[in-house]
């Protein structure tokens, strides 16, 4: 399947507010974060592991788990969110319904990564409270924008997935599916 | 040339009893191969739904274990839709009235569906 990652990039700009602006005050504003975003992927972390749910997705790979995820973190004081990225963050997102992860994992993922980086923006930026301000909009636009770009991955793999079930329970084809859609898109 | 005669079987077919109103034949892909439908009925859908129909009735059979599929037939307010297989690589779909003698139709179709799969 194709996608169009520049109009998925548009799409989740429009949606979450991400100008260009904020994306410079990211990467000014990074060299005085990224310091911090080790603590916030471990914090982050012993958070999941008090939920019982998410336990059991953590177990024996924390360690690589954590290093990705501070990866990431620092991403966002550092990359563009062009095309590459979004298509990134949809790859992140395939890789979640592989191992089978709840969709809500990513939106609850996202909160606990919020709640950590606003402290830490306000001790770091409080004495300039129209700069805190925008740090924090800024954050929660990349936030938001990796997060509306992972779901819509998942989405999509999901739909894959339950389709591939369908075609096995039913003995379908897929080219019998697809004619039998294409036959039926008026 | 093929198509000519698998629409000659159809029409055969069509003509051996007045509750018969359409056929097709339909590849296992869901497209139609040959059909005598009436102008208000759509191929595709036909095609592709009859095809569908009878892939779901094979696992059906295979997975209730009432041994190879011999035919689905559904029967609907205003009539009976019957699908069989006609070889490997088709299928065929009978429309018939509500009141239709599906013993003689059962035969019909066993008739034509053999001859069809001859032909394929």
């Amino acid at each position: 399947m194709t996608h169009d990652f520049e109009k998925l990039t548009q799409y989740a700009k429009s949606f979450t507010g991400l100008t260009e602006e904020y994306e410079l005050l990211l990467k000014e504003v990074g060299p005085e974060i990224i310091p911090n975003l080790k603590s916030v992927t471990e914090n982050f972390y012993a958070q999941l592991s008090l939920i019982p749910e998410t336990k059991s997705y953590l177990e024996g790979r924390i360690e690589s788990l954590q290093a990705m995820h501070t990866q990431w973190l620092e991403g966002l004081f550092t990359n563009d969110f062009d095309t590459g990225y979004t298509e990134s963050m949809y790859r992140v997102g395939d890789v979640h319904v592989k191992v089978h992860l709840p969709v809500e994992f990513m939106s609850g993922g996202m909160t606990l990564i919020n709640n950590q980086l606003i402290p830490l923006v306000v001790g770091l930026f409080h004495s300039d409270s129209e700069k805190c301000t925008k740090v924090l909009s800024a954050i929660n636009a990349a936030t938001g924008f990796s997060l509306l770009t992972m779901q819509q991955s998942y989405q999509e793999a999901s739909i894959a997935e339950e389709l591939e079930k369908f075609l096995k329970i039913s003995g379908m084809s897929k080219v019998l599916f697809s004619n039998l859609a294409a036959a039926y898109k008026d | 040339m093929r198509s000519d005669m698998l629409t000659a079987i159809l029409n055969e077919l069509n003509g051996t009893s007045a509750d018969i109103e359409a056929s097709g034949v339909i590849s296992t892909d869901g497209l139609m191969m040959a059909s005598a439908l009436p102008a208000d009925m759509d191929e595709d859908r036909v095609g592709a739904m009859s095809a569908a129909m009878l892939s779901l009735g094979d696992r059906t059979a295979q997975e209730l274990a009432r041994g190879g599929l011999e035919q689905v037939l559904i029967k609907g307010s205003t009539g009976y839709v019957l699908m069989t297989h006609a070889g490997d690589e088709a299928v065929l779909t009978v429309l018939a009235k509500p009141n239709a003698k599906l013993g003689l139709i059962f035969l019909d179709v066993k008739r034509a569906s053999a001859s069809i799969s001859e032909m394929i």
